[in-house]
């Protein structure tokens, strides 16, 4: 719950951007026009909080497709429910980032 | 590229050195993508991965720190140097601040330097009654170069001299003018068991160390059982943190596993640590 109070605007437009299907940093990024310094930090500190977790891509798929392997990036249970609080706090949230197939396997 | 590859090289410098790897491996990914994407501005991309630096101070602020506990279980060589080294300037400024007794001076302060080399000379034959000699064995290896050994050896005697300077500074300040001959009996007596355990410590620390990194060997885990020590061993074996090797110490001590034995791991196995 201390968590929940704590987060910041750009915390839960990061959090929503994960649950909307961008799900690594660039996407990020790209999407809530946050400047990279910004949305790493900001990914750390959620990810020390528990709120999402990360998880790096089968090395085979990358190679399969020539490109470097991803870390994706994952909401937990806890960043969930601290999602609905988000949204309850901040109502214009969901408009400001489309939801978007998650492109990860 | 060269650029932006050398400015996530340099902010990886601050990053932690456990999470360096990591997060540099999840810099260059990103890179490759936003300069696919952004192939028409590279200025662009620069201010990207300026913004790294910013990323790798955030996670060297949030490094978690060392608690008191982990401290003082001396886990790194220089802090367990650090902490003998404190102890014997501690002893020193104790030792220089003993009045001077003019004629009076006690027993203990008549050549102290004597006393004190017939005091190691007691402990030193009453150790091996209280532990092993014996550092184990160490097999050559491409990783137990000479600089290795050597620094290994340097670990140890310095750890010893500092050891000595205490002791010497400890004679000094309990060398108190007027003790009376019992007491300063009992004093001596009291060091030299002291001056035991220290040297028992040195030794017992040194094989539980990594002899590459020089660091406390980590996760004891008991292997097999003490009935099959005519087939098997059973002891404890002691892992490197940073992957160096394995250490195997015995229960009980046979004919064919006498003393503990260190194994080196391959370079391979380092990637998992």
């Amino acid at each position: 719950m201390a968590v929940e109070s704590k987060l910041s605007h750009t915390a839960a437009m990061i959090l929503h951007a994960i649950h909307a299907g961008y799900v690594y940093g660039f996407s990020i990024m790209e999407m809530t026009g946050l400047p990279s310094g910004t949305v790493y930090p900001a990914m750390r500190r959620l990810e020390r909080d528990a709120l999402i977790r990360s998880e790096w891509e089968q090395q085979s798929i990358a190679v399969a497709e020539q490109r470097p392997a991803r870390k994706y990036y994952k909401l937990t249970r806890a960043g969930k429910a601290t999602l609905e609080a988000a949204h309850k706090r901040y109502p214009l949230l969901a408009r400001l980032i489309p939801s978007q197939e998650v492109e990860t396997a | 590229m060269k650029l932006q590859l050398a400015i996530l090289q340099t902010a990886a410098l601050v990053v932690p050195r456990q999470q360096r790897a990591e997060w540099l491996a999840e810099w260059r990914s990103e890179l490759w993508y936003v300069r696919r994407a952004s192939s028409h501005c590279k200025r662009g991309v620069t201010a990207y991965c300026l913004g790294a630096f910013k990323d790798a101070f955030f996670l060297r602020r949030t490094k978690p720190r060392l608690s008191v506990r982990e401290i003082l279980r001396l886990e790194s060589p220089f802090h367990c140097t650090a902490f003998l080294a404190a102890l014997a300037a501690v002893g020193a400024l104790s030792a220089v601040q003993i009045p001077s007794g003019g004629n009076e001076q006690s027993m203990l302060m008549q050549r102290p330097l004597a006393r004190l080399l017939m005091l190691v000379v007691f402990a030193c034959l009453i150790l091996p009654s209280t532990t092993s000699l014996s550092l184990g064995e160490y097999p050559a290896n491409r990783d137990s170069s000479w600089p290795i050994r050597l620094r290994r050896w340097i670990f140890l005697l310095t750890k010893i001299g500092l050891i000595l300077l205490i002791v010497y500074c400890q004679l000094l300040f309990l060398a108190d003018p007027g003790t009376s001959g019992l007491a300063a009996n009992l004093r001596i007596q009291g060091l030299l068991w002291g001056s035991i355990y220290a040297f028992r410590w040195a030794l017992s620390d040194q094989r539980k160390r990594c002899p590459v990194c020089l660091r406390l060997l980590t996760n004891p885990a008991q292997i097999g059982q003490p009935a099959h020590n005519f087939l098997e061993w059973s002891g404890t074996e002691l892992i490197c943190a940073r992957g160096h090797g394995l250490l195997h110490v015995p229960e009980t001590p046979t004919s064919w596993f006498d003393t503990q034995r260190w194994l080196y791991l391959h370079p391979s196995w380092r990637d998992i640590f």
